[in-house]
């Protein structure tokens, strides 16, 4: 059972001594953390450890939260540098939004899969799977837009660009998904949307 | 310039302007083009708003807390000294410093033959070698350099935190 006391109600605990708050603030926000770890470390134990370290990291500077923006997108920028430092320190080029050979080797192994499974397969199981097929940058801005629920001027805030870029940045992303999705399912993404 | 995806795109997300919102309903509803078009991209946007965020795995929030715990447990104990401490004793040495100088001053009889750049021969320092002896100075000294190095520590961690963050 989660705590039904705001994420500021939760922090001013925390601060308190309360380590059980803190807890509490994990269980609410942990599912999304680890949605985002996973579009930038495209597998599960990776995501976990970058989300385990953002928390912590979250926690260590919990009293440094200036609370100018909202807790989960103070949450979210953590999570996007330590994203960061992780794909560093693996040596996974993000810097070029277009060099996309990175990925070729998750494309092919896409286009191994059987299509005639897509009616056994969920909608949700395709899109998860085009965006596992993005650049970071690309799937991150999805996700904090759609599942986060953010808007354009706290996902610049996340990620530490202009609105306006985020916005350009959104579109190129949205279309990037809809060619994986045509991509992956040819004809049956008609039906899909 | 904007093409129209890019202006449907803004129009399904609301961050077009009035004229454009105006401009945009005109056009789905008289273009088939722009209609079509509209539509598969609603269609999309609603797909993608559907989006379920994974499970992380069961012991995840178990985890972070025993991480945060064992954390706190290698902390060194001076990390844990209570403010007040700091702040009473920081308290006790501005008050010293000022009785002490309200004392000198005291003992100065200022008058305007006296404000000529001299040190004014009736100025007395209190005769602190009545107060202090070695042993206290040297205590004073070393509680100096203690107190120094903590507040060092404690300037490099706080750069540390922010560093990560």
């Amino acid at each position: 059972m989660q705590s039904k006391l705001s994420d500021i109600e939760l922090i001013d605990q925390t601060l308190a001594g309360n380590q059980a708050a803190y807890a509490d603030l994990v269980k609410r926000h942990q599912r999304f953390v680890f949605t985002l770890a996973l579009r930038f470390a495209k597998n599960r134990e990776d995501a976990e450890e970058i989300a385990q370290d953002c928390f912590i990291k979250a926690y260590r500077s919990l009293s440094v939260f200036q609370r100018q923006s909202k807790f989960s997108t103070w949450l979210y920028s953590i999570v996007y540098t330590t994203a960061m430092t992780f794909l560093r320190k693996k040596r996974v080029d993000t810097d070029s939004i277009d060099d996309e050979n990175t990925y070729i080797q998750l494309e092919n192994s896409s286009l191994a899969h059987d299509i005639n499974s897509a009616e056994n397969k969920s909608r949700s199981y395709y899109l998860n799977q085009a965006i596992t097929q993005l650049l970071p940058d690309d799937a991150a801005i999805i996700t904090l837009f759609y599942m986060g629920e953010q808007s354009l001027d706290e996902i610049g805030k996340t990620l530490g660009i202009e609105p306006n870029t985020v916005k350009v940045k959104l579109f190129r992303a949205r279309q990037r998904l809809k060619e994986k999705l045509e991509h992956n399912l040819k004809h049956e993404v008609k039906e899909l949307i | 310039m904007n093409t129209i995806e890019e202006k449907l795109w803004n129009y399904i997300d609301g961050t077009c302007s009035d004229e454009e919102r105006k401009a945009i309903n005109i056009l789905i509803a008289q273009d088939e083009v722009y209609r079509r078009k509209y539509e598969e991209l609603l269609a999309l946007n609603q797909e993608f708003s559907k989006m379920e965020p994974d499970e992380p795995p069961m012991a995840f929030t178990y985890n972070v807390m025993e991480a945060i715990r064992a954390e706190h447990a290698q902390q060194p104990l001076k990390a844990g000294i209570n403010k007040r401490v700091i702040k009473s004793i920081s308290g006790f040495f501005i008050v010293s410093i000022a009785l002490l100088l309200i004392y000198m001053l005291s003992t100065v009889h200022l008058t305007p033959v006296n404000i000529s750049g001299h040190i004014p021969d009736n100025l007395r320092l209190p005769d602190i070698k009545n107060y202090l002896s070695k042993p206290m100075l040297e205590g004073f000294l070393f509680f100096d350099i203690v107190l120094g190095l903590f507040l060092f520590d404690a300037w490099l961690r706080r750069k540390d935190v922010l560093k990560q963050v």
